[in-house]
């Protein structure tokens, strides 16, 4: 049988072209996933909070400000006049504090970059997962570290799912919680 | 006899014809033509080829472009947060509807401080948390996009300008003024007052400006019952009825279950009296009318008769009753007795040919339970029959059906048609200075013949206060516009010892102002502009020095008003308007109006749109009508008999007159219906209303006459056959279940299944002999845990659509208009299903609400391609919208025909996207997607109420409960026949109804295994119960 040109390009050519697309797909498509998923996102905020600081030096409970996180699906970002709860007193006169104080005076909108989102089709509530005792940094990470928020988890279907199936491992502390709801309607509707 | 096993039901005429076009569109899912919209000369001109380099170029123009793929927006917090807010969670106001004079206690959800939601107050004596179409649909005026937003002037050239209300209170004061000085009329044109306060502020006005008048009306109210009241007792209004304590109940043109007085009060109060688990307490409902009504459908006996023998047929009553009881019990004089003798019930029986042993068995249930029946004339018959009913009520001594607790309250007398004309005519003469049309629309509804349109144009200054554009706007000088009732502050007062409050939900949108606070300002005479709470101070004030002294409450006022505005209401001891002794008169007794052409007009109102008020909603022009099941029109209904005697055929187009009056109109064909009788409903043929409401159906006010013997509602007409046709688009014979190729097994089928009351006591088991036990071949999932089920009355149930309304608001369910509904594309998740059975003369009607049955084995999730739908662990069907692709095979493969496409993106595509229009998006609930084009969808038992009900059981650490539920639908049924919860629990309602001996499934023997099941209706006949 002759070596041809066909024969060459069957046997090696075609072969190592499909590996290597193959293997280029693959590698990009894992490797960019956190980029895609949006982990490590922290884009830059109007005010400069530090959860730093507010959440881990002074140890202000997540709930002093993020108040619907036991009641209702949304966590909520809080009302600029909670700031100024301190705020009016406690370094009034760093510049960050001067700009919010004159947000809160003129009733200006504070538009803060959003860093956690689902999709509008899904209906993730915030509650039910707190009320049985799943941490915020089950998902949200270790915030009292970070000088600015950054996203540190995936929010897709998939790691939905995977920490509703595998809930005992992930949490092994949580005692008297069954796993997670894997229907439809869990959070589609 | 188990009529189940011998009736044969239809559901349209044509059907029990066995047209072969019913076979053909029973056998077919989509209707014809649902798919065909692709004509080449339609398609878009860019080829495939330029597409495609469109496509990569947009591409890569984008990926080059896109700077920041990972932005998601921002989250912009409140200010200064408001204390009763928490984001994704809902707040309830108490409020008053005003939607009709009833003014029903409402509580209206809130999210984020938008209102999403209206259902009845619990709280509320009349409604008991129940609330009707019409209420439920109030929530989307609020947000109608043709809401007028600031004061408009008409210019020189007849179009309209905008304006300051600076302006227009410095011209239109000014001009009362100078109308005042010259003594010329002030006409104050408003709808019935039931508000004290606003009474007062009609008052202050009237105080100022001397030389006005009011004119309050409604086009359809009970003056003649309340006239006939007023003259055989001496006191005021008529009586509020114990309908509960009543075992007969004799109807006389009256639609007590839709449009005609206290509806939600009467239906559940009648429906008490049809409970399934006390059948010898079932109560016998006649009905006496000329067209079917939705209180006709739903009564064990009808019998058709003409507006016109209404007289004569309760004078014969009254005269074979006299005759078994003695006249003793009242004393008449004899000129009464004779005035009854001339009828004799046999010989009115003979003249009009009614049935004799259905009118004897009448006789007998209206003797036998004397004392424990009631007699009960509708609004639109004249008076002399309301006269010959409370006369027929006392010999048969049926007056403790008369609440002796409490009685009615008048704020304002009503106007008559000589006060109109004789407005009308000093309008020509220029004696009326102004006008001012307070929320009010006489350019419609006064009948046309008055003229008034015209006549307004002598009249140098008319100003309209409403909501939107209407007739009457665009004969006026200054249009201003009025707040919303849900921005609007007001106290209700309709009996005596109940208040209703209003207080505002939301901030008013526009620059508009309230109507009291309009009025209140102009008769100040103040220069300066009011504040945006003038009227709430009025109406605080006036309670604290008026109501608050009165009730001898042991609270400060403070704590008493906010305690009073957070029930919505206040109840305290009033003693009733007494009720005077009963007197008659043998003149009261002559009938005023006699017929004196072949054909009688009787004109009816609309449950949906009311008197046109809400023509311009779409969610009310888009749910059938209860009885024809026509949307976005109404019909001068004839009977079968005569339209064959006219030569019409649905649809075609014929002509009334009546003297110089006129009027073409479509034929429906309406089963039911007495010989020789034309019934059209009011409330349509709006000129002037909107997109959406503007010349939808046929205006009868060019039929209505000026000139009134007895009723206007009720007169002679020659009908004739007109020329052309009109296409009126009903949802009956859509989604038609499946049972054409298999005519002569639909028996069989039992898909409604019913009884006897009388069947029931000597077996109570007579519906279960019949049902089947399908063996199944797959395994059976058990569910542990909760299992979702939901249960339907059909003794309870009525038909009137309360839910159909509850389930498009709770659920962003797009309004499609009549072109789509035409070709079978209507997206309500719950219909209700109407069935005749019985001749075309005197059909027998069922009522099936029909929704998703949850199947446990549902044939649609086999079918889907990609799982989009398929069950969950607590037994539900789901439908994940974002996994849909559209095949529709779902739909095909639904036995029971209640999967919705959505063939276009409905919002974009109903009346130039007028629903896409801002504020509209703010009427979505939050909690449930908004659907677009090419998603299936299908009621999900309120999955949303679900999810909340879990959240608040895990925030008190619990497990969630059956009873934690109520759907939209549940929660909207005024008579109760919706019960929801967990079939797994023993002890829950549901399951007690599955287990029932009356329960029953639709089409269990395919094996579905459905999750709804519905109680077989008992019939109360008297043939088959001679007790």
């Amino acid at each position: 049988m002759n070596k041809t040109i066909l024969d060459y390009s069957l046997k090696i050519r075609v072969p190592i072209t499909v590996f290597v697309a193959a293997l280029t797909f693959t590698l990009t498509y894992f490797l960019s996933r956190p980029e895609r998923d949006g982990i490590g996102y922290a884009p830059p905020q109007p005010i400069p909070f530090s959860h730093k600081l507010h959440a881990g030096e002074m140890a202000i409970d997540c709930q002093y400000c993020h108040t619907g996180v036991t009641e209702s699906r949304h966590a909520l970002i809080p009302a600029t006049s909670v700031c100024m709860n301190c705020h009016t007193v406690a370094r009034k006169n760093k510049e960050a504090i001067v700009r919010l104080t004159e947000y809160h005076g003129e009733g200006k909108p504070l538009e803060w970059k959003r860093i956690h989102r689902v999709p509008d089709f899904a209906y993730f509530n915030h509650s039910v997962h707190v009320n049985k005792g799943i941490e915020c940094a089950g998902c949200h990470g270790e915030v009292k570290d970070m000088d600015v928020i950054r996203q540190v988890s995936s929010f897709t279907m998939g790691s939905c799912l995977n920490c509703h199936r595998e809930v005992h491992q992930r949490f092994p502390d949580l005692k008297g919680v069954n796993t997670g709801p894997e229907h439809c309607f869990a959070c589609h509707r | 006899m188990s009529r189940t096993e011998e009736t044969r039901y239809w559901r349209s005429l044509r059907d029990l014809a066995d047209h072969p076009e019913v076979a053909q569109l029973k056998s077919n899912e989509f209707l014809a033509g649902v798919t065909d919209e692709s004509d080449v000369a339609d398609l878009s001109p860019v080829s495939r080829r330029t597409f495609l380099a469109l496509l990569s170029a947009s591409a890569a123009f984008a990926a080059a472009s896109c700077t920041n793929y990972r932005d998601k927006g921002e989250v912009v917090p409140y200010n200064k947060q408001p204390e009763e807010i928490t984001i994704g969670k809902a707040n309830y106001y108490a409020s008053t509807c005003t939607g009709c004079s009833a003014n029903c206690g409402i509580l209206i959800k809130t999210r984020e401080g938008r209102p999403v939601k209206v259902d009845g107050n619990p709280d509320h004596p009349v409604n008991a948390g129940k609330l009707c179409v019409r209420g439920q649909a109030s929530v989307l005026d609020l947000y109608d996009p043709q809401r007028l937003r600031t004061p408009q002037f008409k210019g020189s050239g007849g179009g309209f300008a905008e304006g300051s209300w600076e302006e227009a209170d410095r011209t239109i004061m000014s001009q009362l003024a100078k109308t005042a000085a010259e003594g010329k009329e002030i006409a104050l044109v408003t709808h019935t007052v039931t508000s004290p306060t606003f009474r007062k502020v009609l008052d202050a006005f009237m105080a100022r400006y001397p030389s006005s008048r009011t004119y309050s009306y409604e086009l359809f109210s009970d003056r003649f019952r309340s006239n006939a009241w007023i003259r055989s007792y001496g006191s005021n209004g008529a009586p509020v009825i114990r309908w509960e304590a009543a075992r007969t109940l004799l109807l006389l043109e009256a639609d007590v279950l839709a449009t005609e007085g206290d509806v939600l009060e009467q239906i559940r109060s009648i429906t008490k009296n049809r409970d399934m688990n006390d059948p010898r307490h079932f109560s016998r409902i006649w009905v006496a009318e000329a067209g079917l009504s939705l209180t006709g459908m739903n009564a064990d006996h009808r019998i058709r008769l003409k507006p016109g023998a209404q007289f004569e047929f309760v004078m014969g009553l009254i005269h074979e009753v006299a005759q078994r009881r003695k006249l003793s019990a009242i004393s008449p004089e004899t000129s009464v007795v004779e005035a009854i003798g001339q009828y004799p019930l046999a010989q009115v029986v003979a003249r009009h040919r009614l049935p004799a042993h259905l009118v004897e068995g009448l006789v007998n249930g209206l003797v036998s339970h004397r004392g424990e029946s009631i007699v009960f004339a509708g609004s639109t018959l004249p008076e002399e029959v309301h006269t010959a009913v409370i006369l027929l009520n006392e010999v048969l001594g049926n007056t403790g059906l008369y609440d002796q607790r409490v009685s009615r309250v008048q704020y304002s007398s009503e106007a008559t048609m000589e006060d109109w004309v004789l407005l009308v005519q000093k309008m020509r003469e220029g004696k009326i200075g102004a006008i001012v049309h307070v929320d009010a629309n006489p350019a419609y509804h006064l009948p046309q013949e008055l003229r008034y349109a015209e006549a307004a144009q002598r009249v140098p200054a008319i100003v309209t206060l409403t909501q939107r554009e209407n007739e009457s706007s665009v004969i006026s000088t200054i249009v201003l516009p009025i707040n919303h009732a849900f921005e609007s502050w007001g106290d209700f007062k309709t009996r005596t010892g109940q208040f209703s409050l209003q207080q505002p939900v939301i901030e008013p949108l526009y620059a508009t102002r309230q109507k009291e606070a309009i009025l209140l300002h102009w008769a100040s005479g103040s220069t300066t502009q009011p504040d945006a709470s003038s009227y709430h101070r009025y109406l605080k004030k006036r309670w604290e020095e008026e109501v608050y002294p009165s009730i001898k409450s042991p609270v400060a006022f403070s704590r008493f008003w906010h305690a009073a505005l957070h029930d919505g209401l206040l109840l305290h001891s009033e003693k009733p308007i007494a009720r005077g002794q009963f007197i008659i008169n043998a003149d009261w007794l002559q009938p005023l109006w006699r017929e004196t052409d072949q054909f009688t007009v009787l004109v009816r109102p609309s449950q949906n749109v009311g008197d046109g008020r809400y023509a311009e909603n779409g969610w009310l022009q888009e749910i059938p009508h209860p009885v024809s099941k026509v949307v976005w029109d109404n019909y001068a209904a004839v009977a079968p008999q005569t339209a064959k005697s006219l030569g019409v055929e649905n649809n075609d187009i014929i002509d009334i007159r009546a003297g110089e009056r006129r009027l073409q109109i479509p034929v429906f064909v309406q089963p039911g219906t007495a010989e020789d009788a034309v019934v059209i409903e009011h409330g349509y043929g709006r000129r002037t209303a909107g997109p959406v409401g503007t010349d939808v159906g046929f205006d009868v006010g060019s039929l209505m006459p000026v000139e009134i013997r007895s009723t206007p509602y009720i007169f002679s007409a020659a009908v004739t056959k007109g020329s052309g046709s009109y296409e009126l688009v009903s949802t009956q014979e859509h989604h038609a279940l499946d049972d054409a190729f298999v005519k002569d097994l639909h028996l069989k089928r039992k898909i409604i299944r019913e009884g006897s009351v009388a069947q029931y006591l000597n077996t109570p088991d007579f519906i279960q002999k019949g049902r089947h036990e399908p063996e199944s071949i797959t395994k059976i999932l058990e569910y542990d845990g909760v299992k979702w089920a939901m249960a339907i009355d059909l003794n309870k149930c009525i038909g009137c659509t309360a839910c159909v309304a509850s389930c498009v608001a709770e659920n962003n369910i797009p309004v499609v208009g009549k072109e789509q509904v035409e070709l079978g594309r209507e997206m309500q998740w719950i219909r209700i299903d109407r069935y005749y059975s019985g001749t075309p003369e005197d059909p027998v009607v069922s009522n099936q609400p029909m929704l998703c049955q949850h199947c446990d084995h549902a044939p649609c999730e086999n079918v889907c391609p990609v799982a989009a739908t398929n069950h969950s662990p607590d037994g539900l069907n789901q439908m994940a919208y974002n996994r849909c692709v559209g095949t529709r095979y779902c739909s095909n493969n639904c036995p029971y025909k209640v999967r919705r496409f959505n063939f276009l993106d409905f919002r974009n595509d109903f009346a130039d996207g007028i629903y896409a229009e801002e504020p509209m998006s703010a009427l979505y609930n939050p909690e449930v997607t908004v659907r677009s084009r090419g998603v299936m969808e299908k009621c999900t038992f309120c999955i949303q109420r679900i999810m909340e009900a879990r959240q608040v059981a895990a925030e008190e650490g619990r497990e969630i409960r059956g009873s934690d539920v109520v759907t939209a639908c549940q929660q909207a049924c005024p008579a109760d026949a919706i019960v929801f919860g967990d079939m797994n629990d023993p002890q829950s309602k549901v399951s007690h109804y599955r287990a029932h001996n009356l329960g029953y499934h639709v089409l269990e023997e395919i094996n579905v295994r459905p999750n709804v099941t519905y109680m077989a209706k008992l019939r109360n006949r008297q043939t088959e119960n001679p007790a």
